[in-house]
C-alpha cells in the first residue's frame, strides 16, 4: 500500500510538473552556489599557505635586530578554514580572517570582507547553507501544503478513507514522498562531504556526520510541518498561508528578533568607548607604581643599588612585566566582551526553541567552523601565541641583553632567537568538545523532531476520525 | 458604484479575522522598525557626543596640566607627554573623524552597521586605521536588523499578498461575480476597488506610524526626504498590487494565485539579488586581503631598508622639512630625527601601497556600478538602494566620509610633519645634553580637527519612475485579460 501510494505522489507530481521545474531551479541554484564556493576556497587556500609561509620566512629572515624591535615588528597569523566552510560560510564575511601578534596590544582579527562589499551584499550571498536552510523549506511547503488539504477538499480523502485506506500509511506516504524529494536535492552535498573526506584533508568525519545529520533533520522537520499543517487545514489556500506565515517568522523574522534580544539584553561596548577605556586602564598611574614597585623589589632580591648592576638587562624584565600587567587588564576587558558575546549567542541558540531555522544555522556554522565560538577559539589561540612570543623574546633581552658583563648597548636578536618562536598553528578542536556552544541549539532541534512526530501521531487520528465521520 | 462597491468591500472585510491580524501585524511591526531605526541613530549620535567629549576632555586636561609640564626637571618619556609633539603625532592624540548619522538614518540601518562612522586619527599608516570596525556579535550583522527598510522591502510585500490573493478569484470561485457582472460591474472595476481597499489597511498605518516617528524622533528631517520617504513606498506598494492583479487576471484559484506570488516574491526578494550578488561579486573579483598582508609587509620591509632611499625622496618632496643649516638633502639626512623618519617612512609606505589600496577602490566602484545598473531587474534591490542613500547610511556617503578621513589624515600628518621639523630645527627635543625636552606643544585646540562635509546626494527619482513604469505595464497586461474576461463572461451570460 506505501509503495502504491508513493508511485501515485511521484505520477501526481510528474503530472503536475511544479515539482520538477520547482527541483530543477533548486538544483541549479545548488550548483551555482556549489561550484563559486568551491572555486573560492580553493583560491583562498592557496593564499592562506603562500602567505603563511612567506609570514614564516619574513619572520626568520627579518635580520639582526632588538628582541623588542622584533616583537613590534610582530607577526600576522592568519585563521584556518574547514571544507564544511564551503557549504556553510557562516560568518566568515563578517569576522576578520587575519590576527596581528606584536608587543604590547591585543588586536582584534582585520579585514572582514563585508566592508570591501556593495550594499547588495545585504540581501545574502548565494551558499548551499542559504539555499537549505531558506529555499528548501519553502520548496517542501510549495510541494506539501496541498497534499492532504487538497485531498479534504476535494472529497478524494473520505473516498480513499472508506476504500480501506490505513490513515497511517497514508500518512507516512506523504511524509516519505515529501522528504525523500528534499533529501533528494541534498543528495549532491552529502556526495561532495563523501570525496572531501576521502580525498581532502579539512574535513573531519564527526563534523561532517553532525553537519549531515542534522540537515537530514531540518529538512524533516520541515516536511513533518506542512504534513500536520495540511492535515488540519480546512481547505489548501488556509495550509498555504498558515505555511508561509510560520516560514516567514521562522526563517526571516525571529532570526532577527532573537539576535536584537540578545544584543539589548547582553550589551557590549562601542569599541569607541573600549578603545578608551582599554587605554585609560593600562597607562595608568597605578601601572607607573607596579613598575617602580618590581623595580624596588627586584634590586631588595638581588642586594644592589642600581638597575645596571643586576646580573640580567633590566629593560627585558620591566618589558615583561609591562606584559603581564597589560595582559591582566586585556584578560578582564577583553574577557567581559567575550563574556557578553558569548551570552548573545546562547540567548540567540534559545530562540530555537521557536524556529528550527535557528537551530540549523547554529550546527551547521559549528560543525562548518564558521561560527563566533570557533572565531573565538583562533583568537584566543592567537593571544596564547603572542603572549608567548613576547616572553620568549623579553626573556632572551633579560639575559641577552645589557648587563654588567655584557656591556654591549646594542644587544640584537639573528635568526637564531627568531626560530625559538615556533611556527603559528591552529587546528580546530573536535566538534564533540565544543558542544557548550551549540547543544542548545542541538537539543532544540530534536525537540522539534520530537514534538512534530508526536503531533503526526494527533495529524493521523484527525484522518482516521474524517473517515469514520 | 465604485463607493458602493468598497462599502461591500470594507463589510466582507471586516467580517474576515485575516484583516485584522494584517492590520495588527502592521501596526506592531511599524511601531518596532521605526524604534529600532531610530535606537540605531540615537547609539551612533551617542558614540559620536562620546568622541568629542573625550577629544575635548584631552584638550582640557592638557590646558589645565601645562604649567606643571613647563616646570617640570624630572626626565620625562616623549611617546608619555602630551606636551611633546612626538608623544601626541604618533600615541597620545585625541583627535577623532565621525560621520554624524542623517536625519533620516532612522529609514534604514543600511551599511553603517558594518560600516565604521568614527575613527581615532594617529599619525600613522593609513592602513592601521581605515579597517577598523565596530565590534558587535558578528550574527546580527548577517542577519541584520529590524528597521524601516527591511519591513517595507521584504515583509510590505508578503502582507499584500496575504491580503489581496484572493481578491476577485473569491467572487469568481462562489459564483457571485455572474452576479454582479450582470448588474453591470466589470471585473477589472472590483479587482481595483479591492486591491486598493486592502492595501490601505497594511499600507495608511505604516505610512502614518513611521511617518510621526520620524518627525517625532528624527528632528531636522526635511521635507523633501520625507516626501520621497513616502513615494518609494507607495511606488513599492503599487509595484506589488499590480502584479497581484495579474496574477488575479488568470482567473485561476486563489491558492494558485498565492502560490504564484509567494513565487513572485521569493523570486524578488530573495533568489535574484542573492544571485545578483553573486555574479558580480564573481565577475569582479576583489583583490584578496590576505595577498594584501603579504604585500604590506614587504613593501613595510622594503622602506625599513632602503631607509636612506626614503629619507633621499623624502627631502626631495619636502626640501623645507630639510635641515636648514645643511646645504643639501644628502646633509640633511644625517641630523634627520627619528620622528621626521617615521614619517617619511609612513609616507613611503602609503605611497607603495597606494596601487594596491586603488584596486580595492576600482573593484569596489566596478561592483557598485554593475549593481546599479542591474538593479532593475528586481523591486526590492531598486528600493533597497534608494532607501539606504536617502537614510545617508549606503555606500556613496560612507565613500564621501572615507576621502574625507583620508585627507583629513593627510592634513595631521602635514600638520605634525612641520611642527616637529620645526621644532628639531629649534633643538625643542634635545635643548642641552641631559636637558628635558621643551614643551612643544601648548595649546590642542591648534590641531587641525575633522568636519564631515555633507554632499548633496541625488533623489531617487529614477527608482520611483522604474517602479511605476513596471506597476503601469502590469496593471496594463492585468487590465486587457479582465476585459477579455468580462467581454466572454457577458458572453456566456447572454447565452
Amino acid at each position: 500500500m506505501l509503495i502504491l501510494i508513493l508511485k501515485k505522489e511521484w505520477l501526481e507530481s510528474k503530472r503536475e510538473g511544479r515539482t520538477l521545474w520547482l527541483s530543477r531551479i533548486i538544483l541549479l541554484l545548488l550548483a551555482c552556489a556549489l561550484l563559486s564556493s568551491w572555486h573560492s576556497y580553493q583560491q583562498l587556500q592557496i593564499q592562506k599557505t603562500q602567505v603563511a609561509k612567506s609570514e614564516r620566512e619574513r619572520w626568520l629572515n627579518q635580520g639582526e635586530k632588538g628582541p623588542h624591535a622584533a616583537a613590534h615588528y610582530g607577526v600576522y597569523i592568519i585563521k584556518p578554514d574547514t571544507g564544511l566552510s564551503v557549504l556553510d560560510p557562516g560568518l566568515t564575511d563578517y569576522q576578520g580572517a587575519v590576527l596581528r601578534l606584536e608587543a604590547h596590544k591585543k588586536n582584534d582579527t582585520l579585514f572582514r570582507n563585508i566592508q570591501d562589499s556593495i550594499q547588495m551584499q545585504r540581501f545574502g550571498d548565494l551558499n548551499s547553507a542559504f539555499i537549505f536552510q531558506t529555499l528548501l523549506p519553502l520548496l517542501i511547503i510549495l510541494l506539501g501544503f496541498n497534499s492532504i488539504a487538497a485531498e479534504r477538499e476535494s472529497g478524494t480523502l473520505k473516498q480513499l478513507l472508506a476504500n480501506g485506506l490505513n490513515p497511517k500509511t497514508f500518512y507516512m506516504a506523504k511524509v516519505f514522498a515529501l522528504s525523500g524529494l528534499a533529501l533528494l536535492l541534498f543528495v549532491p552535498v552529502v556526495l561532495y562531504i563523501v570525496y572531501w573526506l576521502l580525498f581532502g584533508d579539512n574535513i573531519t568525519a564527526d563534523r561532517s556526520a553532525l553537519f549531515i545529520v542534522s540537515y537530514i533533520g531540518y529538512l524533516f522537520i520541515w516536511a513533518l510541518m506542512t504534513l500536520i499543517v495540511s492535515s488540519y487545514a480546512q481547505t489548501a489556500r488556509s495550509a498555504l498561508i498558515s505555511l508561509l506565515v510560520i516560514w516567514a517568522l521562522g526563517c526571516l523574522l525571529l532570526p532577527k528578533f532573537a539576535i536584537d534580544n540578545a544584543e539589548k539584553q547582553y550589551p557590549t561596548l562601542s569599541s569607541q568607548m573600549f578603545q578608551s577605556k582599554l587605554e585609560s586602564e593600562i597607562y595608568t598611574p597605578e601601572r607607573q607604581q607596579a613598575i617602580a614597585k618590581f623595580k624596588q623589589d627586584t634590586l631588595d632580591k638581588y642586594g644592589v643599588d642600581n638597575v645596571d648592576q643586576l646580573p640580567f638587562a633590566w629593560s627585558g624584565a620591566q618589558l615583561q612585566f609591562g606584559e603581564k600587567f597589560s595582559d591582566k587588564v586585556f584578560d578582564r576587558l577583553f574577557g567581559q566582551r567575550q563574556m557578553q558575546l558569548e551570552a548573545q549567542s546562547l540567548h540567540y541558540q534559545s530562540a530555537a526553541i521557536f524556529s528550527p531555522f535557528i537551530a540549523i544555522q547554529t550546527i551547521s556554522m559549528a560543525a562548518a567552523a564558521t561560527d563566533f565560538a570557533h572565531h573565538q577559539l583562533f583568537s584566543n589561540a592567537g593571544e596564547i601565541h603572542r603572549r608567548s612570543i613576547q616572553a620568549t623574546l623579553n626573556g632572551d633581552l633579560k639575559d641577552n641583553g645589557l648587563t654588567t658583563r655584557n656591556r654591549s648597548k646594542n644587544y640584537q636578536g639573528d635568526h637564531h632567537l627568531w626560530g625559538k618562536i615556533p611556527k603559528f598553528s591552529y587546528k580546530y578542536p573536535p566538534i564533540g568538545q565544543l558542544t557548550s556552544n551549540y547543544g542548545r541549539a542541538v537539543i532544540c532541534l530534536i525537540l522539534w523532531l520530537v514534538g512534530l512526530i508526536s503531533l503526526s501521531y494527533f495529524a493521523i487520528r484527525r484522518i482516521k476520525n474524517e473517515g469514520q465521520q | 458604484m465604485n463607493l458602493l462597491i468598497c462599502l461591500c468591500e470594507i463589510k466582507n472585510l471586516l467580517r474576515e479575522r485575516l484583516l485584522w491580524l494584517v492590520f495588527i501585524i502592521t501596526v506592531c511591526f511599524s511601531v518596532l522598525a521605526s524604534y529600532n531605526g531610530y535606537q540605531w541613530a540615537a547609539t551612533q549620535n551617542a558614540v559620536i557626543k562620546n568622541a568629542q567629549q573625550e577629544q575635548h576632555q584631552a584638550t582640557s586636561i592638557a590646558q589645565q596640566g601645562l604649567a606643571k609640564r613647563q616646570a617640570l626637571n624630572t626626565p620625562i618619556n616623549w611617546w608619555g607627554d602630551s606636551y611633546d609633539l612626538r608623544g601626541q603625532a604618533f600615541y597620545l592624540m585625541v583627535n577623532y573623524a565621525t560621520k554624524p548619522p542623517l536625519p533620516s538614518a532612522a529609514i534604514a540601518i543600511g551599511q553603517s552597521d558594518v560600516q565604521l562612522y568614527f575613527f581615532r586619527m594617529l599619525v600613522t599608516q593609513k592602513q592601521a586605521f581605515i579597517n577598523q570596525y565596530e565590534v558587535v556579535h558578528p550574527l546580527s550583522l548577517l542577519i541584520g536588523k529590524f528597521d524601516l527598510a527591511f519591513l517595507i522591502i521584504y515583509v510590505l510585500p508578503l502582507l499584500l499578498i496575504s491580503i489581496c490573493f484572493n481578491a476577485l478569484t473569491q467572487e469568481k470561485q462562489s459564483g457571485q461575480l455572474r452576479l454582479l457582472m450582470l448588474q453591470g460591474l466589470s471585473p477589472l472595476r472590483l479587482l481595483f476597488n479591492q486591491l486598493l481597499i486592502r492595501a490601505s489597511v497594511i499600507i495608511l498605518p505604516l505610512l502614518l506610524i513611521s511617518i510621526v516617528a520620524l518627525l517625532t524622533f528624527s528632528s531636522g528631517i526635511s521635507l523633501l526626504a520625507l516626501v520621497l520617504f513616502i513615494c518609494l513606498i507607495l511606488a513599492y506598494a503599487v509595484f506589488w498590487l499590480a502584479l497581484s492583479a495579474l496574477v488575479i487576471s488568470y482567473g485561476k484559484t486563489s491558492a494558485y494565485n498565492a502560490a504564484v506570488l509567494v513565487i513572485a516574491w521569493l523570486s524578488f526578494v530573495i533568489m535574484v539579488p542573492a544571485i545578483l550578488n553573486t555574479a558580480i561579486v564573481t565577475a569582479n573579483t576583489a583583490p584578496s586581503r590576505i595577498e594584501y598582508v603579504d604585500i604590506l609587509r614587504d613593501n613595510s620591509d622594503a622602506i625599513d631598508k632602503s631607509s636612506s632611499k626614503v629619507m633621499a625622496q623624502f627631502f626631495q618632496d619636502h626640501p623645507e622639512l630639510a635641515n636648514k643649516n645643511s646645504a643639501d638633502t644628502t646633509a640633511g639626512q644625517s641630523n634627520t630625527s627619528y620622528s621626521t623618519k617615521k614619517i617619511a617612512k609612513i609616507a613611503a609606505l602609503e605611497a607603495a601601497m597606494q596601487p594596491f589600496d586603488d584596486d580595492f577602490q576600482t573593484v569596489l566602484m566596478a561592483q557598485q556600478l554593475q549593481a546599479e545598473q542591474f538593479s532593475y531587474l528586481s523591486p526590492a534591490t531598486l528600493l533597497q538602494s534608494a532607501l539606504f542613500n536617502l537614510s545617508g547610511n549606503g555606500l556613496i556617503r560612507h565613500q564621501q566620509f572615507i576621502e574625507q578621513v583620508l585627507s583629513h589624515h593627510k592634513i595631521l600628518r602635514d600638520f605634525y610633519q612641520q611642527s616637529i621639523s620645526a621644532a628639531h630645527q629649534r633643538g625643542d627635543f634635545s635643548p642641552c645634553t641631559g636637558c628635558i625636552a621643551r614643551v612643544t606643544i601648548t595649546d590642542l585646540t591648534q590641531v587641525p580637527k575633522f568636519t564631515f562635509q555633507e554632499q548633496r546626494s541625488d533623489a531617487p527619482l529614477a527608482s520611483i519612475f522604474i517602479l511605476l513604469l513596471f506597476s503601469g505595464i502590469f496593471i496594463l497586461l492585468a487590465s486587457l485579460r479582465l476585459l477579455a474576461m468580462n467581454r466572454s463572461q457577458a458572453g456566456s451570460a447572454l447565452v
